[in-house]
């Protein structure tokens, strides 16, 4: 069987969310199928400017053809066009207008899928948001397959994603949130659906205490993974903590790691390590008290996953759906809206060691479960497999 | 059976935990974790706080509110007193010459006494508003240095507060600097990072093309 997987951007240094997902799933399931990725030859995210060679790339194994971008995107543009249908009534046509703007633009690639759709089975489109899934969705709808990656964003409203989510033959979802929210959108309940979310590898082996001798921290910390961000809940989260070391009599810190892009408050409880490499990121998580998730919105959070897989609870955002539905399906996490409730669930993870732990076990049986390899595999298989059985 | 695992947090911090009043009300089943419930009690333990007043100005302790009357005063009783004092007065008019005749100094000791007594009266005086006039000078020259010392601490509070500024300032350069660091030393990982992928990429390419060339040879040689 010949898939291919379309994607906005692939390659080794890339490490965005649907982008990632796309490479770890085409790797594991090539020893099913004979896999192709289709992308562009972009690497940054804001202007998908072209950066990597033209033509056919081979990335772990795994063969890979890159088209052009033919117009690179003007960010502020593209921002005010976005506010502006976001914010007015507008025609069909402003929508697709918005779609040529957010890119990446690239035609070629789509002439490609249209010139080969006899050669692939069916092609599986990551992001739903972007022109490639919009347009190659269009194309060959009879042999897509659209891993959607949507956030609780007003973008999934807009009129071309409601017919969009129509015409695939099978949807695969990050969580059942995300599933709930694309159904109301786009009434799409006839279609083919499963919540798979994608699987993560977690080494066997961590070393916490050489992780705590060489950065100097103590036992009791919480910690956040990624991106230091506004958007991320990142400045709320600050607050909160601060607040919560003023009233509650506890010596528990807050550390921090990922790139950062805002000042983060000088104080003597939050630690701030910068980007750490993959070792030193599970020692740190395995030798925290518990993940704390502060973002809006999220897909599907990997680094959750990962808590969980390393048998550690997690404090989510109650704002976002997704982090709260899976706290609430594994019983792993407690989860916070506004600062009472921040305070009071994070005085009783830190008040109960026997609530970690048998948090971090449901997280643990959860994860096995739900997002190892091999469940996450058999998901894509059993779709392919329904899709070839209503053929016949 | 379920009783037996379904402990509050107040059983974890009979075991040495430290665990505040506040938690006590949670009640957690640790062998079946229900998250939903969880949260229940935690949002429910909330709303049962009472909500913060704001606070009143506080009220001085020897206020008395205008609607409290004055205190009575009770009514003398001495008008019996009076009378009585006014009838003796007249039964002893008649007697008068004589008891003053009585009364009156005619001793010469007496008069000498009343001498010494007014010398020692001038004396005392004189003493006393000397100690007026050294306390009045004492007083002086404290204040003097008083004000002398007070000048001499405002001026190093001064200083000290000074100094606080500076290191107050030194400490967020510190801190800026090492989260400047941190941000510098996060972006050359970043580049090392992708420095290496990228050789590992050359290195296939380079295996993959050696491998092209081999395979090239064999079959130019066939």
């Amino acid at each position: 069987m010949k898939v291919a997987f379309v994607v906005q951007r692939y390659g080794l240094e890339i490490s965005g969310g649907a982008e990632l997902h796309c490479r770890w799933v085409t790797e594991h399931m090539k020893k099913y199928w004979d896999v192709q990725v289709l992308t562009t030859r972009a690497f940054d995210y804001i202007t998908w400017k072209d950066h990597y060679p033209k033509g056919d790339d081979i990335v772990n194994g795994v063969p890979v053809k890159r088209f052009s971008v033919t117009k690179p995107r003007n960010p502020e543009r593209f921002g005010r066009l976005q506010n502006h249908i976001l914010a007015n009534e507008h025609r069909l046509e402003d929508e697709l207008k918005w779609l040529d703007e957010e890119g990446p633009l690239s035609p070629s690639l789509i002439r490609y899928i249209q010139e080969h759709k006899g050669d692939f089975d069916y092609f599986i489109f990551f992001s739903y948001r972007y022109y490639h899934s919009y347009w190659g969705i269009n194309t060959v709808p009879e042999k897509s397959i659209l891993v959607p990656t949507a956030e609780k964003d007003p973008i999934v409203h807009l009129r071309i994603f409601k017919e969009l989510f129509r015409k695939p033959q099978a949807f695969v979802y990050n969580s059942v949130e995300e599933r709930e929210m694309i159904n109301r959108v786009s009434k799409n309940e006839h279609i083919l659906g499963k919540v798979v979310g994608v699987g993560t590898e977690v080494p066997s082996k961590v070393f916490v205490e050489e992780f705590r001798k060489k950065y100097d921290i103590g036992r009791d910390y919480l910690i956040y993974l990624g991106r230091i961000d506004e958007n991320k809940g990142c400045v709320e989260l600050f607050d909160f903590f601060l607040r919560f070391k003023e009233e509650a009599d506890s010596d528990i810190k807050l550390v921090l790691v990922g790139s950062t892009l805002l000042k983060i408050p000088s104080h003597p409880d939050i630690r701030y390590l910068g980007f750490l490499s993959e070792e030193d990121k599970f020692s740190a998580l395995a030798g925290s008290l518990a993940l704390v998730m502060p973002s809006f919105y999220e897909s599907l959070s990997m680094v959750t996953l990962e808590a969980w897989a390393q048998r550690k609870p997690v404090l989510a955002n109650a704002r976002c759906d997704v982090l709260k539905g899976q706290c609430l399906r594994s019983n792993a996490g407690l989860f916070y809206k506004g600062q009472d409730e921040f305070t009071e669930s994070l005085k009783v993870l830190l008040s109960s060691p026997k609530l970690r732990d048998a948090m971090g076990k449901n997280g643990e049986r959860y994860f096995n479960a739900n997002y190892t390899w091999e469940v996450i595999e058999n998901k894509y298989l059993s779709i392919v497999d329904q899709l070839e059985k209503r053929k016949k | 059976m379920k009783s037996s695992v379904k402990e509050s947090l107040m059983d974890e911090d009979k075991k040495g935990e430290k665990t505040s009043e506040e938690e006590r009300d949670i009640i957690i089943d640790y062998e079946n974790i229900d998250v939903a419930d969880i949260m229940d009690q935690i949002k429910k333990k909330i709303a049962a706080r009472p909500k913060k007043e704001p606070e009143l100005p506080p009220v001085e302790s020897n206020y008395v509110p205008y609607s409290v009357p004055p205190p009575e005063i009770p009514p003398e009783s001495s008008g019996g007193r009076t009378k009585i004092k006014a009838l003796l007065l007249k039964i002893m008019k008649p007697f008068s010459p004589l008891i003053r005749l009585l009364v009156l100094p005619v001793s010469h000791e007496l008069a000498e006494t009343v001498k010494t007594l007014d010398l020692t009266n001038k004396k005392l005086d004189y003493l006393t508003e000397k100690l007026h006039h050294d306390l009045f000078q004492l007083n002086e020259s404290l204040n003097k240095r008083i004000e002398v010392i007070d000048k001499a601490a405002n001026k190093r509070i001064d200083l000290a507060f000074d100094d606080i500024g500076r290191i107050k300032e030194y400490t967020k350069l510190l801190h800026s600097l090492s989260h400047n660091v941190v941000v510098e030393m996060t972006k050359l990982k970043i580049e090392e990072e992708n420095l290496k992928i990228r050789s590992r990429i050359l290195e296939k390419d380079f295996e993959f093309l050696g491998q092209r060339e081999k395979a090239l040879e064999d079959r130019v040689l066939k």
